[in-house]
């Protein structure tokens, strides 16, 4: 038995034929997940195809890509399982074992033996390939064909692995011992910048008649790089898209919010960038802000997401990285936290699919399908086994402002470019105007001040912050100093008293359960509009760049030259008086808003 | 057991997720059994939605266009 409750499907499921009729046996690893008969289906299509298909590379030469691979993650599960499948298929034992001490050693071909050195890397050390791995390879007579069902086939297991692991599955055969081997293999220097991919050949395909596309068209708005890469395998996008469609898209056990954080989390522990930004892209369309999206890669344990997310991501991101360490008390933990088990196994899977997508795309080198906010790459003076027992070396991460270029032009003498940063961040200087200073057409006048001051300046920027948090702080500065010459009365700096403590709400009638729906979306706006105006102007900008730039509270802190304290209890305060006004429109029996 | 004053104190962290595991027990706690404080945390996240999605104080292209080219007139002014 696994870690997770189990039920009886009945010998008739399919999917336990197809494996009975392959291996002679339904392995642990799919029994431990009859509780999600959805998940097994769309795992089995990727093993099929994946593994047990002989197209370009024979499904001997395939298992040993697993073998090696399962022995450096050291899972004795897969080892066994696999060292088992090799016998089935007529390889000696004695030449297993040859090859489980050092398949270098082992009499393979030059060409096999390349193709392994390559599988390895890019399982245990994904972020270090690049270009030149895969037409190294090339070169030893391996065809992009070939390449890419080893690319596969290496992403495969590193989905087995994972989810063996998260599963407890029980080797089904007298385990195999795995040979201690010597210090785990270093792989030079990280891939380098630049050399971005796609590595192989592929063929461009009409979503209108190429089903799995239009699938992507459908869900996404486009096709992302990482499955155009794979067109040489029609049938493998097929199963692709169904996991995808069967594993990611549903909605019953945990969220699609609960899985797409854990798909950016996981992603980001990979350092993978290109998987970063999908999942960063697609949270943004699911109402998650910027923000609180890279929050959740760079650290969840600060993000705004429920505790019981926390608990979930802590899960996920121990499976994915710190196999080793992860065990029965976790999957406790998750129950601890409220968890069911059908939803704890979804976890395992997603978590392993994630590690599956994150092992693909780094092989095949898919560029970005859009900017990406953050790039996260492996720290070179930290190099190490990625899988090696124990926690993971400490990365870099940096930070990408998406205005780099522009400014750098702009600096460069390119004066035209300018009007390029002003389009992008008239609106958000334009708020920041508005929440310091209470007043539309003092606003509008306000941003030229503003962008006047930012280009003059422009060669103090030092890029330690983001462009656009440095151009907030100097709208408020503008705005501030405004303030200051025409109503000495009102300012942001605090009046002494402690008057953010102890604000009671007075009007507590139950709100109806749909709000927006009682009015529409202008008078909603001008309510708001209204409603945000008449706040004091110290709440009226925090409320303004948190609410409705959606800054974050450090980002809010530094344009408005305060401490986060004052942020949050500012903040706190101004939402509360949000609310009082709205309620009366919103609360049971109002009839939403007449202005 | 914790008063609707200090249920007040807390609720920017509880709706921000930013509260410790312990705190967030007492908070769901008082929670429980206050009709009151339910309806402020209801209400107080419906109006973070609402005015989120309430797209205020967006700036029309035809109000900031003509303020970018003005501004890019008085720069190429100063640089002559």
């Amino acid at each position: 038995m696994g870690y997770l409750g189990e039920l009886e499907l009945g010998s008739s499921f399919p999917q336990f034929v197809t494996f009975e009729e392959a291996f002679g046996f339904v392995p642990q690893i799919f029994r431990a997940q009859t509780l999600l008969p959805r998940v097994i289906e769309a795992e089995a299509a990727l093993l099929t195809t994946i593994l047990l298909k002989e197209q370009a590379l024979s499904q001997i030469q395939k298992e040993y890509v697993v073998l090696t691979l399962a022995q450096a993650h050291r899972n004795v599960y897969c080892v066994t399982a696999h060292h088992e499948m090799l016998r089935l298929l007529g390889v000696p034992e004695q030449q297993l074992d040859r090859i489980l001490v050092d398949y270098a050693q082992a009499g393979l071909s030059p060409a096999d033996t390349d193709l392994l050195s390559f599988t390895l890397k890019l399982g245990t050390n994904g972020p270090f390939v690049s270009r030149d791995d895969v037409t190294g390879t090339l070169a030893h007579g391996w065809t992009d064909e070939s390449m890419l069902e080893a690319i596969l086939t290496t992403a495969l297991t590193n989905f087995l692995c994972t989810l063996s692991t998260g599963v407890g599955a029980a080797p089904e055969f007298t385990p195999r011992l795995i040979p201690e081997t010597g210090p785990s293999p270093l792989f030079g220097k990280p891939s380098s910048e630049g050399s971005s991919g796609p590595y192989l050949r592929a063929i461009e395909r009409n979503p209108a008649d190429f089903p799995p596309f239009a699938f992507f068209v459908d869900e996404y708005g486009f096709v992302p790089n990482i499955f155009r890469a794979q067109t040489l395998r029609p049938d493998v996008l097929e199963a692709e898209a169904s996991a995808i469609r069967t594993v990611l898209l549903t909605d019953d056990v945990l969220t699609r919010l609960q899985k797409e954080y854990i798909l950016l989390a996981v992603s980001a522990a990979n350092l993978n960038t290109y998987w970063v930004a999908v999942h960063g892209q697609v949270l943004r369309t699911i109402g998650v802000a910027a923000e609180d999206a890279d929050q959740i890669a760079t650290d969840h344990h600060h993000a705004r997401v429920a505790e019981a997310d926390r608990a979930l991501l802590d899960f996920a991101l121990k499976l994915a990285v710190q196999p080793s360490r992860f065990g029965r008390p976790d999957i406790e933990a998750l129950r601890h936290h409220g968890f069911a088990e059908e939803q704890i196994l979804e976890a395992v899977a997603i978590t392993s699919l994630t590690n599956f997508l994150n092992t693909m795309q780094m092989g095949l080198g898919a560029p970005p399908d859009f900017a990406p906010r953050r790039v996260f790459r492996p720290d070179p003076s930290k190099i190490a086994h990625l899988s090696a027992p124990g926690p993971r070396p400490i990365f870099k991460e940096q930070l990408v402002d998406p205005d780099a270029e522009l400014v750098a032009k702009v600096r460069n003498g390119d004066l035209d470019v300018f009007e390029e940063l002003i389009n992008r961040h008239s609106r958000r200087v334009y708020r920041t105007l508005v929440g310091v200073l209470g007043n539309e057409d003092e606003a509008r006048d306000a941003m030229q001040d503003t962008f006047l001051k930012a280009f003059q300046h422009l060669g103090d920027f030092q890029q330690r912050s983001k462009f656009s948090t440095w151009l907030v702080s100097i709208a408020s500065n503008t705005g501030l100093e405004r303030l200051r010459e025409r109503r000495p009365v009102e300012s942001l700096d605090d009046d002494g008293s402690a008057s953010e403590e102890g604000f009671r709400p007075r009007d507590v009638r139950a709100w109806t359960d749909d709000p927006e729906a009682l009015c529409a979306k202008t008078e909603t706006r001008t309510l708001v509009e209204k409603t945000v105006m008449k706040l004091p102007a110290k709440y009226r900008a925090v409320v303004v760049l948190r609410d409705l730039e959606q800054l974050s509270i450090a980002d809010t802190a530094e344009a408005l030259g305060l401490r986060i304290p004052a942020v949050k209890a500012r903040h706190l305060r101004g939402r509360l008086m949000v609310r009082e006004a709205l309620s009366p429109h919103f609360s049971g029996g109002a009839r939403g808003v007449t202005v | 057991m914790i008063s609707c004053t200090d249920f007040m104190a807390e609720i920017g962290n509880y709706l921000e997720g930013d509260v410790a595991a312990e705190v967030r027990l007492q908070l769901e706690n008082h929670l429980s059994h206050c009709q009151s404080c339910q309806v402020v945390l209801d209400s107080t996240r419906k109006t973070l939605k609402i005015v989120t999605e309430s797209g205020s104080f967006d700036l029309p292209e035809a109000v900031f266009k003509p303020i970018a080219k003005g501004i890019m007139a008085r720069i190429r002014n100063e640089q002559d």
